[in-house]
C-alpha cells in the first residue's frame, strides 16, 4: 500500500515543507500565514503560526543543515525565518520585484536561494555577512513569461527554471565571494552570473515542475499539454525524451533516484515513471488505487469488464467490498500541486515523500523501490 | 524567426500542390473502399507550422472528405495507429467548430471513441497547443 498517512490540515494548501528531522511540517493554508505542525504524542498539533506576509504565500522551503525557513509570497517579498529560543524570527529579503513571487528553493549548500516570479525574472538571494542582510540579484533576461518553478543543480551553481512561455532554461548563478571556482571538470567554470547555458524549447504551452536527478545528469519537467520531458546531459549535448500522458497534466515532479520519477498533478493521483537500462523513460503505474466510479459511468466495454470484475469480487468475499469503495475517491480529492521528498537516515529501499494539493490534504507515501514499482497496476 | 518566414513564402505553393496530390490519392483510396488509409493519408504531413489559412483550409477539406467516409468508427480505430491520435483530435475540434450538423455528428462519434482510447491527455494536447494548429 502506498499512501501511509493522510492529514486534512486545511481547506487548501499552496505549498509545504518539512523540518530537517521531519518532526515538523510547515505549510500555507491558502492565506498569508505559515502554519507549523508538530507530531506530539501521535497527534499533529499546531505549534507555530508565522505571519508577516500580506498576500498568499506561494512558496516555502526549509533548509536541512541551517534550519532556516524561506517563504515567498504574492506580496513580492520574501522572509528568511530563523529559530531563536522557541520563536521564529523573520528577516525581510527585498526581492525588488514588481510582480508576485511564485516559487522558492534553497541551494544545496544553503548559502543561496532562488525565487521565481511573475515578473519574468529569477532572483538569486545570498547573505552578506558585513551588512547582516540578504541581497537579491536578478536574472532579468531571457524569460518571456512567469517563472513557475526553479531547481538547483547539485553543484550549487546551475539553476533550472520553467516558465509559462513554455521553455525550460538553465542558468549559471555563480556569485563572487559566495561560490568558489572549484566545480571540478570543465565547462561551467568560467561562466558569469546570469548566463544562460541551455534553453529547451520542447513544450508548446506552459511548463511546470522542473527537477534535477540526484546526480544532476538528468533534468525533467512537465508541460500543461500532458507531456513530461526528460533531458540528459543538458550542459554538454542535450538529448531529450518526451512522454505523452494519457490523462491530465502534471504540476510537479520528484526524482526518487536516477531512474525513478514521481509526477503529481491534475489527476489527483501520483504517477510513477521509470527509466530502463538504456535510459528510456516510460509510465509505469498510478500510485493510488485507480478511481472506479468515473470510468464505470461511461459505459464503455472496458468499464463493463471492470464492472464485472468488481461485481464478482463483491459476491465472492464480503470483506472485499469495503476496500475498493474506501479508495474510490483516492487519497487526494483535488489537484496535487506540491511534492516533497522525506529524507531518511537509515539505508533502506523504501522511499517516502509527501504531497499536498488544493484539497488541503497532506499525504505521505511510501514506495518500495525494489518491489512496488514493478507491480502491475490499473491502466 | 526570419528563417521561418522565408520558408513559408517559399513553400506555400508547394504545400498547396502537396495537398492537391493528397486529395487525388484519397479519392482513389476511397474508390478502393480503404477509408482508414485515406484518413491516414489526409492526416499525414498536415501543414501545422504555417499561419496561412489557405493551406490550413485546403488540408481541412481533404481531412473532412476522408473523415466523413468513415462508416465504422470501431473498425477505424483497430487499424489507426496511436501516432495519429493527437492530430486527429485537432481536426475533430476544427470540425466541431464548423457547426455543420452532419460534420458535428461524425466528429462527436469519433471523439467519443478517440477519448476512450487516447484519454484526456490527447484533448489537452490539442487544446493547449497554440503553435501547431490545424
Amino acid at each position: 500500500m502506498a499512501a501511509v498517512e493522510i492529514h486534512q490540515f486545511a481547506e487548501c494548501i499552496t505549498c509545504h515543507a518539512w523540518s530537517p528531522d521531519q518532526s515538523m511540517i510547515a505549510f500555507c493554508p491558502n492565506n498569508t500565514e505559515v502554519h507549523i505542525y508538530k507530531l506530539l504524542a501521535d497527534k499533529w498539533e499546531k505549534v507555530h503560526v508565522l505571519y508577516k506576509h500580506d498576500q498568499i504565500i506561494s512558496g516555502i522551503d526549509w533548509s536541512v543543515n541551517s534550519n532556516k525557513i524561506v517563504t515567498v509570497s504574492h506580496d513580492r517579498n520574501s522572509y528568511v525565518w530563523s529559530q531563536e529560543a522557541s520563536e521564529w524570527v523573520p528577516t525581510l529579503v527585498i526581492l525588488r520585484l514588481n510582480r508576485a513571487a511564485l516559487c522558492v528553493q534553497w541551494s544545496p549548500k544553503e548559502n543561496k536561494f532562488a525565487v521565481g516570479s511573475g515578473a519574468k525574472t529569477v532572483c538569486i538571494c545570498y547573505y552578506e555577512q558585513e551588512n547582516n542582510w540578504w541581497v537579491s540579484k536578478l536574472i532579468r533576461k531571457k524569460h518571456n513569461s512567469s517563472v513557475t518553478s526553479v531547481a538547483w543543480h547539485p553543484n550549487n551553481v546551475l539553476l533550472a527554471t520553467t516558465s509559462t512561455d513554455g521553455k525550460c532554461r538553465v542558468f549559471c548563478t555563480f556569485i563572487k565571494g559566495v561560490d568558489k571556482r572549484d566545480l571540478g571538470e570543465g565547462s561551467s567554470n568560467d561562466l558569469k552570473f546570469g548566463e544562460q547555458i541551455a534553453q529547451l524549447d520542447l513544450s508548446v504551452t506552459w511548463a511546470f515542475g522542473v527537477r534535477w536527478s540526484p546526480s544532476g545528469n538528468t533534468l525533467a519537467y512537465t508541460g500543461h499539454n500532458s507531456m513530461v520531458y526528460f533531458i540528459d546531459d543538458v550542459e554538454s549535448s542535450p538529448s531529450a525524451q518526451t512522454l505523452a500522458l494519457r490523462d491530465l497534466p502534471l504540476r510537479d515532479i520528484l526524482f526518487l533516484s536516477e531512474r525513478v520519477v514521481i509526477g503529481v498533478g491534475f489527476d489527483c493521483n501520483p504517477m510513477v515513471f521509470t527509466a530502463d537500462e538504456t535510459g528510456l523513460w516510460s509510465f509505469v503505474r498510478y500510485l493510488d488505487e485507480r478511481k472506479v466510479a468515473p470510468t464505470s459511468s461511461k459505459g464503455s466495454q472496458f468499464s463493463e469488464a471492470l464492472g464485472k470484475l468488481y461485481g464478482q469480487s463483491k459476491q465472492s468475499t464480503s470483506n472485499d467490498t469495503v476496500e475498493p469503495s474506501k479508495f474510490r475517491g483516492g487519497a487526494h480529492a483535488n489537484c496535487i500541486t506540491c511534492i516533497v521528498l522525506l529524507r531518511r537516515s537509515a539505508a533502506t529501499t523504501v522511499k517516502r515523500f509527501s504531497t499536498s494539493g488544493l484539497d488541503g490534504k497532506i499525504v505521505i507515501w511510501e514506495l518500495d523501490n525494489s518491489i512496488d514499482i514493478q507491480q502491475p497496476g490499473y491502466r | 524567426m526570419a528563417e521561418e518566414g522565408f520558408l513559408e513564402v517559399e513553400n506555400l505553393e508547394a504545400i498547396i500542390t502537396r495537398i492537391e496530390q493528397k486529395s487525388r490519392k484519397i479519392e482513389s483510396l476511397l474508390k478502393q473502399s480503404k477509408p482508414v488509409e485515406a484518413l491516414k493519408t489526409a492526416l499525414e504531413g498536415s501543414p501545422l507550422k504555417t499561419r496561412d489559412e489557405r493551406c490550413k483550409s485546403a488540408n481541412w477539406i481533404v481531412v473532412h472528405r476522408a473523415m466523413m467516409a468513415i462508416k465504422d468508427v470501431d473498425a477505424m480505430f483497430s487499424s489507426l495507429d496511436p501516432e495519429y491520435y493527437d492530430i486527429l483530435m485537432k481536426y475533430l475540434y476544427r470540425g466541431l467548430a464548423t457547426g455543420d450538423r452532419p460534420t458535428c455528428d461524425q466528429c462527436l462519434r469519433i471523439h467519443e471513441k478517440l477519448t476512450e482510447r487516447a484519454g484526456l491527455g490527447c484533448i489537452l494536447r490539442s487544446l493547449a497547443d497554440t503553435v501547431n494548429t490545424v
